[in-house]
């Protein structure tokens, strides 16, 4: 490099005379005139020009208005050529020629930061100004952006309907120009924000809100939603084009807004193809599309989980209502019934683990779905009850039925115990349950397996307390067949007392665990007296400390009826084979004297009979012949009886004991709510009334939800029995008595 | 006297044993002094009352007139007499007061401790003294504290010994009487209500709170509060004004 050494320092007019030459063959250059390329001594010239004048010694060091001078070149170019040239082109050609002019401009720039970079290492280090790329930016931002932002906006916004409408765009062009908009920002999103990207998003706005007009009145749901999941995708991908990556949730929030929160009822609520009919109609696809869509706006899912519910809800509903219309003199078709329930719960369970993805919000709305309709009462009959009767068919038929499949009693067990989990009134199921158990257990066979099953699934749900008397009353029968062998090894040793040609199966019942049962004075014929006899003989033997408490009204006999035809074996009650006993002595006895032969009560005595007499086998001849019993009948041995059979069963058909089921459940829950009640009083010593009872209600939740009336009669039974008492001050807060 | 400690009562048993003044005025007495003896002695001593023995004396003679034959009690007869001697009929409700003051344990019986101990609290001691006192009795029943004391004494007093709920008729003739005193609007709904529904008697909790009720609950039911404290009988009592529309809803 040399410098020439000059006598006379340069002025800034001669300077500049050299730089504009310099300059306007830069300028034709890139603008692609023809013009011969900078040779390299002209390059170092230039430099050099503007070198020496920096070094001039004072008054001639013109590095400030060389600064100037740099300014000065580019806004004259700015305003002079390159804007003009902007100004006179229209649409796609405007943006081509501004996307042209800055390529141009930055070119310059860099150029002219080359001539004059004597100026960006010291002048502009020493001065603090701007430096030369700033400058040359700035102008161009200054002169150019700023006359012909907004039209371009226009242009771009238009261009964008274009493609919207299907029409092919030059993708890169916009890139391009956006990118402009966001450099001349300087730094900062300010300008493409302000001078695009707002009018873009209301356009977008007023778009999609068009269209979902439209379609919303055009379109069925599936339709619908399939349209917005395209929009959804088309917009995403213009942004990966040419919109600025900040655009995309602003973006992707205005569409959703429009296509999806503002029209959420009437798109969810669409009659044929809504929420409820792609439910009902198994359309997977169009329900994992709507979470799909709904998902990603916040609390979008909302509206969804709320339309899902509401169908649960109806669809069960009108389930219960088919079964109160079938329901034939009161007796509920609980199988059906209950099997139906079973099966709606997998349906929509399929739809929560797989289309909704297992979302809290729907297993929430199921849930609460289920809640309302299960706990609805079907001709009298309440779900518990309903639910009781259903188990109780299904392992008596399983214990019968030895071909049924394992594994789809189990899956309906688990069912069970998933229903019972929407069933607010658990402990009147688990008292239904227990009654049944009972009879399944003494009268019929039962499978060990099963019952145990259900048990431990009960348990695992719902705790030990809920099981325990059930589980007792399982292992009382396991225990019941040791005590069985033994009373029998019993016999075959000591001999004494045996019950002749009498064969006796006793089953020793834990008091606490099974249902109560009211005990009879019956007088038994003399063969079973024995039996009983030597069992209580036995039994004493073993322990000392235990009452035995007979129950006859749970037995049952094998008697043979030797008719004139043939014999025939009666598998009868103990009651029913009493009555049939006392008449080996005697041919005919009256009503009257087999109330005092055998000290039954009449209203046992008369079914008894009935059965005997009355129903479809008549083994005693009943004079005069009515179809009811009345007090002054007789009674005669049926010697003529036959039948093809030759091992009758004769039911005795079991006292109604829904009502007493009911009374036993709500006197428990009484103690349960009185329990709780001193429970939480002890602990907190003072409570307000309300406080109290919604404490008292989610403490016994689990079990069953209690009524208010009642815990409000509970807490004055407990005030009158000093456990509690009023504060004198405020009479709505209760105190603990110690 | 049952909710005071072993020390406090012994103390109230002393002061009455020495100064002969009444249970319940012992009680007083000494609360106010903060249960110290020595000085409840002093402000008793302090007080111009005249319980010198010979007022003790004539209160015996006094309590001798009325006393039944047989027993240490006046009863039924021995309390007519002395009604007639009052001139007051013995419904009258200046008789609630007068056994409140002595803390009668039962309607028409006092034991001597009772009649005695409450002439003395009254600080009579002849019947004549004691008619005049009718008229400050009475004024008592104005009182709003004195009111609710005798109002809630008279549960105890008048049901019957040994029952722990008060029987209805009587609780029903109770209300009348004292409600007498003071206007409450929905008294005989009330009563039509228990006798067309509850038809059982009344307990503790329920006599005290329905004072409460008619006290602080206006009689078109605005400010009652459904979620409210009340007993399970008053809030079957306001559907019963619902359903009969007395009230609107």
């Amino acid at each position: 490099m040399s410098s020439r050494q000059n006598p006379e320092p340069m002025t800034i007019e001669e300077g500049c005379k050299l730089i504009d030459a310099a300059v306007t063959k830069l300028t034709r250059i890139i603008e692609g005139k023809p013009e011969p390329p900078f040779a390299s001594h002209e390059y170092i010239g230039n430099y050099t020009i503007v070198y020496n004048m920096c070094i001039q010694k004072p008054p001639y060091d013109l590095s400030g208005q060389l600064y100037e001078k740099y300014g000065a070149i580019f806004q004259d170019y700015d305003k002079d050529t390159i804007l003009p040239s902007i100004m006179e082109k229209h649409d796609e050609y405007m943006l081509r020629e501004l996307s042209r002019w800055s390529d141009i401009n930055k070119i310059m720039v860099r150029w002219l930061s080359h001539f004059f970079y004597y100026l960006d290492r010291y002048y502009i280090a020493r001065s603090g100004n701007s430096s030369l790329t700033v400058v040359g930016m700035t102008c161009f931002r200054d002169h150019v952006y700023e006359k012909v932002h907004f039209n371009v906006k226009q242009v771009v916004i238009a261009l964008i309907h274009k493609e919207r409408e299907g029409q092919q765009i030059d993708r890169a062009l916009l890139k391009n120009v956006l990118d402009l908009f966001v450099q001349n920002g300087m730094g900062n999103m300010e300008r493409y924000e302000k001078d695009f990207e707002d009018f873009f998003l209301t356009e977008t706005n007023s778009y999609y809100s068009r269209k979902a007009s439209r379609w919303i009145q055009e379109d069925s749901c599936p339709e619908y939603m399939i349209k917005a999941e395209e929009s959804l995708k088309k917009e995403k991908e213009r942004v990966s084009h040419y919109l600025h990556s900040d655009t995309e949730p602003k973006l992707l929030k205005n569409v959703q807004t429009n296509l999806l929160v503002l029209v959420a009822k009437q798109l969810l609520e669409k009659e044929n193809s809504g929420c409820s009919a792609l439910l009902r109609d198994d359309k997977t696809d169009d329900l994992s599309r709507m979470y799909r869509l709904y998902h990603e706006i916040p609390e979008g899912l909302e509206p969804v989980a709320v339309a899902f519910r509401l169908h649960v809800t109806a669809e069960g509903n009108s389930l219960i209502k088919q079964a109160e219309d079938a329901a034939t003199s009161g007796i509920v078709e609980e199988q059906v019934l209950v099997r139906k329930i079973i099966d709606l719960h997998d349906k929509y369970m399929a739809y929560v683990t797989d289309c909704f993805q297992n979302h809290t919000l729907f297993h929430k709305a199921l849930k609460e779905a289920f809640e309302i309709f299960c706990n609805k009462k079907v001709a009298g009959s309440s779900s518990a009850e309903m639910l009781a009767t259903f188990c109780d068919n299904l392992f008596k038929k399983a214990a019968n039925d030895k071909s049924n499949d394992d594994s789809t009693i189990e899956s309906t067990i688990d069912n069970v115990v998933k229903l019972l989990d929407y069933i607010s009134d658990k402990d009147l199921f688990a008292e239904f349950y227990r009654k049944k158990l009972a009879r399944r257990l003494l009268f019929g066979r039962f499978s060990d397996d099963h019952e145990r099953s259900i048990l431990t699934k009960l348990k695992g749900q719902f705790g030990g307390q809920f099981t325990s008397k059930m589980e007792g009353m399982v292992t009382d029968m396991q225990l019941g067949k040791d005590q069985q062998t033994g009373f029998e090894e019993y016999f075959k040793n000591t001999n004494t007392g045996k019950p002749k040609g009498v064969d006796f199966t006793v089953t020793v019942l834990t008091t606490g665990f099974w249902p109560s049962y009211k005990t009879s004075d019956l007088n038994l014929p003399l063969e079973m007296v024995n039996c009983i006899e030597s069992f209580k003989a036995h039994y004493e033997i073993k322990t000392k400390h235990r009452r035995l408490m007979w129950i006859y009204s749970l037995g049952n006999c094998n008697l043979t009826g030797r008719f004139d035809a043939k014999p025939i074996e009666l598998i009868v009650s103990t009651y029913q084979a009493a009555v049939l006993c006392a008449f080996n002595n005697t041919e005919r006895l009256t009503y009257q004297e087999l109330i005092d032969q055998l000290n039954l009560g009449h209203e046992d005595l008369v079914r008894v009979l009935h059965s005997l007499s009355c129903a479809k086998y008549k083994f005693l001849k009943k004079e005069p012949a009515s179809k009811t019993i009345s007090k002054t009948d007789s009674f005669e041995f049926n010697s003529k009886f036959t039948d093809k059979m030759r091992r009758i069963k004769v039911p005795l058909p079991p006292v109604d004991d829904r009502k007493k089921v009911v009374e036993d459940v709500d006197k428990d829950r009484r103690y349960a709510i009185d329990a709780s009640l001193v429970r939480i009083m002890k602990s907190r010593k003072v409570l307000p009334h309300q406080q109290l009872v919604s404490e008292c209600v989610e403490q016994l939740s689990r079990m069953f939800k209690p009524d208010i009336k009642m815990i409000k009669k509970r807490i004055e039974d407990l005030i009158s029995r000093d456990y509690l008492e009023r504060d004198t001050e405020n009479p709505s807060t209760f105190k603990y008595v110690a | 006297m049952h909710k005071l400690s072993r020390s406090n009562r012994d103390k109230v048993q002393q002061f009455v044993a020495i100064t002969g003044a009444s249970e319940k005025n012992a009680l007083q007495t000494l609360k106010a002094s903060d249960w110290q003896l020595e000085a409840a002695f002093d402000v008793f001593y302090s007080q111009p009352q005249p319980r010198s023995n010979a007022d003790v004396r004539r209160l015996e003679e006094l309590y001798n007139r009325y006393k039944d034959q047989y027993s240490d009690m006046i009863l039924a007869d021995g309390v007519s007499i002395l009604c007639s001697d009052l001139q007051v009929e013995p419904q009258d409700i200046v008789t609630l007061v007068l056994s409140w003051h002595m803390n009668a344990a039962t309607a028409c019986e006092f034991s001597r401790e009772e009649f005695i101990g409450g002439l003395q609290a009254l600080g009579v001691d002849s019947i004549k003294k004691l008619q005049e006192k009718l008229s400050f009795m009475r004024s008592e029943l104005k009182d709003e504290q004195k009111f609710h004391e005798i109002y809630n004494f008279a549960f105890g007093w008048a049901k019957e010994k040994g029952q722990k709920s008060l029987a209805l008729d009587t609780a029903i003739g109770m209300w009348q009487l004292l409600f007498a005193e003071r206007e409450w609007p929905l008294l005989n709904h009330w009563c039509d209500f228990l006798q067309d529904r509850h038809n059982k008697a009344i307990s503790k909790d329920t006599w005290e709170q329905l004072l409460e009720f008619a006290r602080t609950v206006d009689p078109s039911l605005s400010n009652y509060d459904a979620e409210g404290a009340w007993p399970y009988l008053i809030d079957e009592f306001v559907e019963y004004l619902y359903d009969m529309s007395v009230v609107e809803k």
